[in-house]
């Protein structure tokens, strides 16, 4: 496979939790060593409620404080549990059909030959799409409707999690493979009980990967084709002049990808706990 | 080489066969009224169109405004990216100073921060630019930190003991050391810009191929969208084979190195 996979060891493109900077370092910033970091938020977020407060009078810089009320309406209404569950739902749905779809072809495609050189080139032309581009085509083929945001999340939720599962298979020692054989275990339950869960750090960068695109793509899919959901919310907002309400939509957004990240490291960390990071370096 | 080209379209045959047979069902599809065609059209219209668009020149245009932004917005982030990642990887206070906002920021998906944008910036170069800038920085800077916190400390000691500075130290040793985190996040940051220059230019909707796609769909002018999709798609094929290339000449003695 010509791209290269996310190796779980440099988990290189949205993670920092291995972080060698000496034994100290964790205590330290328990400590506080980041209260400079703290400090530096706070200030811009004092900046951005004086600034609108005083100097700038802007319809599209509302003080922190209305868009805090405006997020405390919304729950109070519904209006954002209900926006931002048909998003999770979505996604949800799309993500689990999508990484389970590049798991099993995955697994295929990594130990059959034919299936790989079959499918390879295909996979090739179709990853390199920058997904807001399939959306149109979409459209026509799927409507508006769940139908298209939850292919469209399984769609680029895919392509991570195969090149990812494929590398990992690839990597595995072939001794516990050549154990399994020796104990006569059929293919199936060879690729299952060994193959599966030895590239599983593999597959899970993979996966950590796909999370954060899909989340993405759920609110690409709703801006450009919407009719519920985060993104068409957030840009509803923008056009109706709601500048507070579409800053509280973007805040819970971001806590959400984040809430959404850590809880998928946490899973990890229980999956992968024998798995130490550093074992390639 | 010869042997090496044949043996690769061996390889490489059971794959183009299944693209062939899957473009044939359709057209087959298409023809004999199975599948409308108002909605999928001929993929053999389709290529006609391409060959058109791109004898004409009508490419060009929308070519090299995607390119331009994409580009300009990602060489400038990059920049602005390695540098600020390189002190931060160097000096905890810049680390301390930064992280907290960046950890805030990041998992935040971009493209909601397009609304926002056109507010302040309208709908024109600086609202794209800021957007693909924006989406560009943080795998850079997050990748080169974890990239200069990796570096061999043995290296950093022996440039000091021969008497190199900070400045040195931070350009010859750190940087080059770097350099692989540095490009892998760069490669991921090129798609994720490209990802953001195309539904920038759709929610803008003033050009580019982003546009055009969405467009062509709104107008009901099916072959052309296709056309333009493919396009699209072989735009993006085309830059990430072109980051391998430089990826590989610029880092090849860490490819290089067996895992």
């Amino acid at each position: 496979m010509a791209g290269r996979a996310a190796t779980p060891s440099a988990r290189a493109p949205s993670g920092r939790q291995s972080r060698p900077g000496g034994a100290s370092a964790p205590l330290r910033r328990l400590a506080g060593g980041r209260a400079s970091g703290f400090a530096l938020i706070a200030a811009l977020l004092a900046l951005w409620q004086v600034s609108a407060e005083h100097w700038v009078r802007s319809e599209n810089w509302p003080p922190l404080t209305a868009i805090a009320r405006a997020f405390l309406d919304g729950m109070r209404s519904g209006e954002l549990a209900e926006v931002f569950g048909s998003s999770l739902y979505r996604l949800a749905i799309g993500y689990g059909i999508g990484a389970a779809a590049a798991i099993l072809v995955g697994l295929l495609m990594a130990t059959v030959r034919i299936v790989h050189r079959a499918l390879e080139p295909l996979v090739e032309l179709l990853r390199p799409i920058p997904v807001p581009a399939i959306v149109p085509p979409l459209i026509l083929l799927l409507g508006l409707d769940d139908k298209l945001k939850i292919f469209i999340v399984a769609f680029s939720t895919f392509f991570p999690v195969l090149v990812n599962t494929v590398q990992g298979v690839r990597a595995i020692d072939p001794v516990p493979l050549a154990v399994a054989r020796t104990f006569r275990h059929s293919r199936l339950r060879t690729l299952l009980r060994v193959a599966l869960p030895a590239s599983l750090p593999y597959v899970m960068a993979g996966l950590r990967i796909s999370l954060a695109l899909a989340l993405i793509v759920t609110v690409v899919a709703e801006m450009i084709a919407g009719s519920a959901g985060i993104g068409y919310h957030i840009v509803t907002m923008q056009y109706a002049m709601r500048a507070a309400d579409m800053y509280a939509a973007i805040f819970v957004l971001a806590a959400i990808g984040y809430l959404l990240n850590r809880a998928f490291l946490l899973a990890e960390r229980r999956l992968l706990h024998w798995y130490r990071t550093d074992k390639t370096e | 080489m010869l042997e090496r080209l044949a043996r690769g379209a061996g390889e490489r045959a059971p794959g183009a066969a299944l693209i062939l047979a899957l473009l044939a069902a359709v057209e087959a599809g298409v023809r004999t009224g199975a599948v409308n065609a108002a909605l999928v059209p001929p993929p053999t219209r389709v290529a006609a169109r391409i060959g058109e668009i791109l004898a004409g020149g009508e490419f060009a245009g929308p070519l090299a405004s995607t390119l331009w932004l994409l580009f300009a917005a990602y060489f400038a982030a990059s920049a602005l990216a390695i540098g600020l990642g390189l002190l931060m990887g160097r000096y905890r206070a810049i680390d301390n100073l930064f992280e907290p906002l960046f950890e805030l920021i990041r998992p935040l998906p971009k493209p909601a921060l397009l609304p926002p944008l056109i507010l302040f910036l309208g709908l024109g170069a600086p609202m794209k630019l800021a957007i693909v800038g924006l989406g560009v920085f943080f795998p850079v800077v997050i990748n080169t930190v974890q990239g200069v916190r990796g570096v061999d400390p043995v290296l950093i000691d022996t440039a000091r003991t021969f008497g190199h500075g900070q400045r040195a130290i931070l350009l010859k040793v750190i940087l080059p050391s770097a350099l692989p985190f540095i490009l892998a996040g760069m490669r991921v940051s090129l798609a994720l810009g490209l990802i953001l220059a195309v539904i920038a230019e759709m929610l803008a909707g003033t050009g580019g191929l982003g546009y055009l796609v969405l467009d062509m769909q709104r107008s009901f002018k099916v072959v052309d969208m296709y056309a333009w999709l493919v396009l699209l798609a072989v735009l993006g094929y085309a830059l990430n084979a072109g980051f391998g290339r430089v990826e590989r000449r610029a880092a090849h003695w860490a490819l290089a190195r067996p895992d």
